[in-house]
């Protein structure tokens, strides 16, 4: 069966179209040429006046694992607050922040949202946090499992081990727990937490190991160059949330010698310490850096205003931050001999003055870091706010008029140690394209997503267009998801699972001898209990889309 | 006869390094003693077969009734839930569309843990922590019956990464577990003798002396654990909701977190709750991250709400405010609570003895032994991969339950 979307005007950065009208035909849930004459169109809708873009992809989105369901278990209250009932085909739930899988799924959906990655499966948490992303429907998801901190890779770096051993190890474990992507946390912080060291900065050494972050950050960020992996190390860096971390996060820059590098919720890791106060913005110099460094890409984990909670495996930043803990409790732990986890209750207010230059800071990177292909729109949902928050941000970015308005009502002391009421771009629909779509893919290395070329999925979003992006971006007119109609104004048609992006990898199986040996010692478990099997996915019903590690482009 | 690699499926500890003697269907640990795992094998199956009345039936028929009293129902309670993350699912799946209560067999003590939780969260860690990580290990009145192996594995381990030599051992309760009597010329261990009253009083005091220096005299045993505390670099303290004395349990688990949170202010602490048993970690897993909401949860008027007072088994029974209680079991024969003026039912492993008191009795298999099945450790951060091993045909919970909402459906 052909679909034919007719006369929408589309906007499709990977294939250079800016705002053309032009028509797209859907077969078989890919996005095809123009049939030939004779060939059947068995459905034609016309979209005249409104705005195609491919299905948002969130790069940056905690939406599953060990982390999110503690938090759930410690906030009922917020979820007595957002209650969703069931229908003849709608699961119940409840929740914004840590909402329930079935209905982040149909919230994506709704936004128009139709790729998804959690940024911090930590892999001995890997197999239920994908079993319960199969609970998420709609969108296809993908995962980047923690290492950085874990006792079996410290002890590698410690003993100076050969990089190819390193590689192995890494290639292992993205087998092993089906991961997409390494992510760093805190890079050593985590685990020297566990010795009582409560700060660690890029030179420090690890109490126990006597190793650097920045040896950390090293080793990983080649594995993943050496072994072609999809998408380029992604880094949780050092001090997340100290004044003054601007600097840390340029020196990290500097520390991968112009090597590919993603580094997330950068809002977080720009801070300077200049001001009566201690805390200033240090986004003017971290976009200066990236500006110049082609190599680096971020997304930015804006802050919104209003009661959320954050959630990370940087146990020892956590920890830190539980005195500003809203309501007034909070969870830590310690994982597995491989990472951590910290939940903290957050409201961000208007008129508190570290928290509006927060606000404000994100804004600031969104505008001074001038590719748009090198920087993508997240909240870190749910640390800076909700995903939901998404059209609102849109709004601040497009819609310079608005934003002043927004940036009049912050914390005046704030205002004054902001550059954003002079910052007067407004990005395009082409650019915010780019912010969600084409560029995420991208560096995410998936080819058949986040754009609107002839074989790409049929995931695509229709808008109104409307002069309010907010309410532009809120509520799409249509979603498409592998061709099938899942959203009609506001209203979810068809329930269905997307596929489970994995990286596929090939290292030396001689590894495992060393690994399972350890498992055997030190784990409480055997080797072969840890590794996820590709069986006990697909008895969840899940289909796995395997990525192969030949990235080119390093 | 052969050997094979067994994970066992009967207590939250999931160990997997367990070799079976297996001849035809029945099964012999070969490299374990524990006491779970023997005796849970050696249960005899004379019966496979479903009860409607205490009449034998076939699978369909009693399946078909089942499906017909959830319709009629006006509130359901599924309770009991001892079952895999495939088995709550298929619940949820019912209990959300037809308005149904869950709760588990462990409700009393896990919400004790859960008020906790929610009103003050806490800092926690996974067993392999535990077992590399802590000098200092405080366990607070459990004695580890529902996890066997625990102390032998983790307290106790051979070898750690990090090479502990003296690890502090203090047991502080009632009870001395036997695993420390019957090993105590290899292991070192010291106790504190207190009931749940006088614990309440030590912990608040200790507190009090972290958190204010009180200089007031001190009873020696506090002043004895602090200085073990002072002098620990990383500290694990374990306790068990269902050990306490009830009344006062949700109060003590408070004062544990609390301390645990106190102790961070200058070394390194952490807790587990070792409240674990029937698997009811694993349910509210599934529970949390399908509704947002943990066990003692209703879906009555169409999206959850959740209260561990309003929902406990006992109180929608004793009370009649359920007309329909369906019993999930598939690990092994607890006891469940018939009330005769409603209607009950059980999915449970066919060797139970009540399978003639209730309504319909539906057999199902054990998960591990009889399907492939993923259940959650007591850390709630690993889950572990289960894998069928014997061959009698027993369906499992969430083929039961599927059919089931199959059924009710298909009346509509």
């Amino acid at each position: 069966m052909i679909i034919k979307l007719e006369n929408a005007r589309i906007y499709d950065p990977i294939n250079k179209i800016n705002g053309k009208v032009k028509d797209l035909y859907i077969k078989n849930q890919y996005i095809v040429d123009k049939p030939k004459s004779g060939e059947k169109i068995s459905k034609k809708i016309n979209l005249k006046n409104k705005i195609i873009m491919a299905g948002g992809i969130d790069i940056h989105s905690h939406i599953a694992g060990g982390k999110v369901n503690l938090a759930r278990l410690l906030l009922p209250e917020e979820h007595r607050e957002h209650l969703y009932p069931s229908s003849e085909n709608l699961r119940s739930g409840s929740g914004l922040g840590t909402c329930s899988s079935f209905h982040i799924g149909y919230k994506y959906a709704k936004l128009g949202y139709c790729a998804v990655f959690e940024p911090a499966v930590l892999p001995s948490n890997a197999r239920s946090a994908i079993i319960e992303m199969s609970d998420i429907p709609f969108v296809d998801k993908g995962t980047y499992t923690v290492l950085s901190n874990d006792d079996f890779l410290l002890n590698l770096i410690q003993k100076k081990i050969s990089q190819k051993k390193i590689n192995d190890y890494v290639a292992w474990i993205l087998n092993s727990t089906k991961g997409l992507g390494i992510k760093i946390v805190n890079p050593g912080g985590i685990n020297a937490f566990k010795f009582n060291q409560r700060a660690l900065d890029l030179d420090e050494k690890n109490k126990k190991y006597g190793i650097t972050p920045r040896s950390i950050l090293k080793v990983l960020t080649k594995s993943l160059i050496d072994l072609k992996a999809p998408h380029p190390i992604h880094v949780h860096g050092c001090n997340l949330g100290v004044p003054g971390n601007v600097n840390t996060t340029i020196k990290q820059i500097k520390a991968v010698e112009g090597k590919p590098m993603h580094l997330t919720h950068i809002q977080y890791h720009s801070y300077d310490n200049k001001g009566d106060r201690k805390f200033s913005s240090g986004a003017s110099l971290l976009a200066e850096n990236i500006n110049k460094q082609k190599n680096i890409t971020c997304d930015v984990g804006q802050i919104m205003f209003g009661q959320t909670v954050t959630a990370s495996a940087d146990t020892m930043s956590q920890y830190k931050n539980h005195h500003f803990a809203r309501p007034k409790k909070w969870i830590c732990a310690d994982i597995e001999c491989d990472a951590g986890c910290g939940i903290v209750p957050f409201e961000y207010q208007d008129k508190n003055f570290v928290n509006s230059l927060q606000w404000a800071i994100g804004l600031e990177l969104f505008l001074l870091i001038k590719d748009p292909w090198r920087i993508y729109l997240t909240t870190d949902h749910p640390n800076g706010a909700a995903f939901t928050a998404y059209p609102k941000l849109i709004k601040l970015l497009m819609d310079k008029s608005f934003r002043d308005g927004e940036f009049e009502k912050i914390n005046k002391e704030a205002q004054k140690s902001s550059v954003l009421g002079n910052l007067k771009r407004e990005y395009s629909l082409y650019d915010i394209a780019i912010l969600t779509r084409a560029g995420p893919a991208k560096v995410l290395g998936l080819t058949n997503i986040g754009h609107l070329g002839i074989g790409a999925k049929a995931n695509i979003t229709v808008y109104n267009n409307k002069e309010d992006k907010e309410e532009m971006f809120e509520n799409p007119f249509m979603v498409f998801k592998d061709g099938n109609l899942i959203v009609k104004n506001g209203k979810i048609q068809k329930v269905f699972n997307g596929k489970f992006y994995t990286a596929e990898t090939d290292f030396d199986k001689k590894i495992e001898k060393e690994i399972s040996s350890y498992f055997q010692k030190y784990m409480g478990r055997g080797m072969e209990s840890f590794k996820i099997k590709n069986q006990e996915l697909w008895d969840y019903g899940i289909e796995t889309e395997n990525i192969k590690c030949d990235r080119n482009d390093y | 006869m052969k050997n094979i690699n067994f994970t066992c499926p009967f207590c939250s500890l999931l160990c997997d390094d367990v070799q079976l003697e297996i001849k035809k269907n029945s099964f012999k640990p070969v490299n374990s003693g524990c006491s779970l795992l023997v005796s849970s094998l050696k249960k005899k199956i004379n019966d496979q077969f479903s009860r409607v009345n205490g009449k034998k039936t076939n699978i369909s028929e009693a399946i078909t009734e089942l499906s017909l009293m959830i319709k009629e129902s006006k509130s359901t309670l599924f309770t009991g839930m001892a079952t895999d993350i495939k088995g709550t699912k298929a619940a949820l799946n019912i209990i959300d569309k037809y308005k149904c209560i869950v709760d588990h067999f462990s409700g009393d003590s896990y919400s004790k843990n859960l008020k906790s939780m929610q009103e003050t969260g806490g800092f926690f860690l996974t067993l392999s922590e535990l077992k590399n990580r802590a000098d200092t290990i405080i366990i607070f009145q459990s004695t580890g019956e529902e996890l066997p192996r625990l102390f032998e594995k983790y307290i106790f381990p051979k070898k750690t990464i990090n090479n502990l030599k003296k690890r502090k051992v203090i047991f502080i309760g009632t009870k001395v577990p036997k695993f420390f009597y019957k090993n105590k010329k290899i292991i070192n261990f010291e106790f504190i003798k207190l009931d749940s009253i006088n614990l309440l009083n030590f912990l608040s005091s200790i507190r009090n002396s972290i958190n204010f220096e009180t200089k007031e005299a001190k009873d020696k045993r506090i002043l004895y654990l602090l200085d073990i505390l002072k002098k620990t670099n990383y500290g694990s303290i374990l306790w068990n909701a269902s050990e306490f004395q009830n009344d006062i349990s949700d109060v003590i688990i408070n004062e544990i977190n609390l301390l645990i949170q106190d102790l961070n202010k200058f070394t390194r602490f952490s807790g587990l709750s070792l409240s674990a048993s029937d698997h009811v970690l694993t349910v509210n897993e599934v529970l949390l991250w399908q509704t947002g909401f943990p066990i003692r949860t209703s879906f009555a008027n169409g999206f959850p709400t959740h209260d561990t007072n309003q929902f406990s088994t006992k109180k929608l029974i004793d009370n009649k405010e359920i007309d329909l209680v369906v019993w999930i079991n598939s690990f092994n024969e607890k006891s469940i609570v018939i009330n005769k003026k409603i209607k009950n039912v059980l999915i449970g492993i066919p060797s139970h003895p009540q399978k003639n008191n209730v309504d319909i009795f539906i057999p199902v298999g054990t998960p591990g032994l009889d399907h492939n099945s993923h259940l959650l450790r007591v850390d709630k951060v690993v889950s572990m991969p289960l894998k069928k091993i014997r061959n009698i045909s027993l369906p499992s919970v969430d083929q039961i339950l599927n059919k089931v909402k199959e059924g009710v459906t298909d009346d509509n």
